[in-house]
């Protein structure tokens, strides 16, 4: 794997006013991953397919989202997922939450996974934005006192104002965004997922938002991956960069090496 | 299969504060934005119960079926009733959990055993409620605390055992398919009207239907409850209803099992 070795050793140099260091504990590793999706016509046809009765016509073929994918990611690296749609960015940003398991292949994470996959979805419309807070940080397993003493940074973060105690189902979907933003970043997580996060709100919420990330990224404790089309944000916040097309991997290396390629072939 | 049981159980306790607190959320949700908020659980029972005694009692006169009973028919009717409530939460909403829960399915990670479990301990806080209220109509009424009652909470964990395997059954089914829920939906009302919630099983006249009717779990629990506040009859003095419950939980636990380890990796996919 050569351009893995090249990819930690411009580690060094000029990426390194990003990430001050990198340990050499792996917290991510992929194991000749694949990632099958059966699709049918319907919902009756997935379930005939349960029992291995393919009737002709309602089996219409199976896609790999991700395909033989193996890559070791190490404690404190900044990695980016560059690919077009339907590359298999989310699907592999997924398994490393552990939500989706894969077909074949082993998936190894070691840390607490906060995820910005999507920002509105995971919170219950019911609930006052100030519960779902709780319930949140109840089901990654914190404390009632650490909540507590989280609550304050995130009400003040995402700016909801009185609108906090007010169901989640009278926020517009900027408040929404806005709030499962300032959850995500707040926890301290040991991996930060973030996938295409960073188009909330207003510019000088946005700004606010990239000063959050950066800040988190300068912990050497944490490790981030980052999904995104533009070349310019990855740059802007990553070490490296993995090149992903059809649920394949086709370029690991140096975050410059990666846009590059990366514009130069899609 | 014994690693999958393993896995269910470890997964439910490892996550038994999340769970437990889950479902205090979810009583919270049910009852916001209600005047009355928590009194509803109580007001709609109520209801329930009113109806079918005025209709079985004083409209159709079938009151007092059991002959070695003592009190008046709503008694009677009451201890039935109750954990019937439970059931008919369970038989509904509970094998449907996640579709009630999806950003617990693929949004976070969670065990989905764990989801149904937090369904069904939602559920149970308020038949505990009910049970409570159960024992102050009877007190009221003059019937003493007795040994028998002793059985009401053994038969509450064997009830939250049972419905929480139920649940993790067909609430993965239900994901995968529609048709799953609908069935169980169609089925709730045979089950209600086959089991001995309005009516008294041990009445049956020809043998064979009885044994048969205690093949439905609804008639175990129901009579067993009955049995504990209104008969003062052990429930296992009828080995013919323990069996008939004994099979029934066998083979629903082996279904779970069978089904959770071949579909809990492929619900956060379909949901």
């Amino acid at each position: 794997m050569s351009s893995n070795e090249s990819a930690t050793a411009s580690l060094a140099d000029a990426k390194s006013l990003h990430k001050t260091s990198v340990s050499d504990e792996v917290v991510i590793k992929f194991d000749d991953v694949t990632k099958t999706y059966n699709l049918y016509k319907n919902d009756r046809g997935r379930f005939l397919g349960i029992f291995n009765y393919n009737r002709k016509g309602s089996f219409l073929g199976s896609v790999d989202a991700s395909k033989n994918l193996s890559f070791e990611i190490k404690k404190g690296e900044a990695v980016a997922f560059l690919g077009h749609n339907g590359a298999g960015k989310s699907t592999a940003l997924k398994m490393v939450t552990g939500v989706t398991h894969p077909t074949s292949g082993m998936v190894e994470v070691k840390g607490r996974v906060s995820a910005l996959l999507e920002l509105t979805a995971g919170f219950d419309m019911q609930l006052t934005g100030r519960e779902n807070i709780a319930l949140r940080g109840q089901i990654m397993g914190l404390t009632r006192a650490q909540i507590k003493e989280l609550e304050p940074a995130i009400i003040d973060f995402a700016e909801l104002g009185l609108y906090i105690d007010q169901p989640m189902r009278t926020y517009s979907s900027g408040m929404k965004a806005r709030l499962g933003f300032a959850f995500a970043v707040a926890i301290d997580p040991e991996i930060l997922v973030v996938d295409e996060a960073l188009s909330v709100g207003d510019r000088a919420f946005q700004r606010k938002c990239i000063d959050r990330i950066r800040e988190i990224m300068m912990d050497e404790n944490v490790t981030v991956l980052f999904v995104t089309h533009a070349s310019s944000v990855a740059q802007e916040f990553c070490s490296r960069g993995i090149v992903l097309d059809k649920g394949t991997k086709v370029f690991d290396g140096p975050i410059d090496d990666a846009t590059a390629y990366y514009e130069a072939n899609y | 299969m014994f690693s999958t049981l393993a896995t269910i159980l470890k997964d439910n306790w490892e996550w038994r504060k999340q769970i437990g607190r889950l479902a205090v959320f979810e009583l919270m949700k049910k009852s916001r934005g209600a005047v009355l908020s928590w009194a509803w659980f109580l007001i709609k029972p109520g209801m329930y119960i009113f109806c079918f005694w005025f209709a079985l009692d004083v409209g159709l006169r079938v009151g007092s079926p059991d002959a070695a009973g003592s009190g008046p028919y709503i008694l009677w009717l009451c201890a039935g009733i109750i954990p019937w409530f439970f059931m008919q939460d369970m038989l509904g909403a509970g094998i449907d959990v996640m579709h009630r829960y999806p950003y617990l399915v693929n949004k976070i990670k969670f065990p989905l055993s764990g989801i149904s479990t937090i369904f069904t301990t939602a559920t149970m806080i308020v038949q505990l409620m009910l049970m409570v209220v159960l024992f102050i109509i009877y007190f009221a009424c003059g019937i003493p605390f007795d040994i028998y009652l002793l059985q009401v909470p053994l038969l509450l964990i064997l009830m939250f055992v049972f419905w929480d395997i139920v649940s993790i059954l067909f609430s993965q089914l239900s994901a995968i398919s529609k048709d799953v829920a609908n069935l169980m939906q169609a089925l709730s009302t045979p089950l209600f009207w086959l089991s001995g919630v309005i009516f008294n099983v041990k009445a049956v006249s020809i043998p064979w239907i009885q044994d048969l009717l205690f093949f439905n779990p609804i008639t175990f629990f129901v009579t067993a409850f009955r049995d504990a506040f209104y008969g003062k009859v052990w429930f296992w003095e009828n080995p013919m209803m323990c069996i008939g419950f004994a099979v029934v939980f066998v083979i629903t636990l082996i279904a779970a099992v069978f089904v959770y380890k071949k579909f809990n990796e492929e619900v956060a996919d379909v949901l």
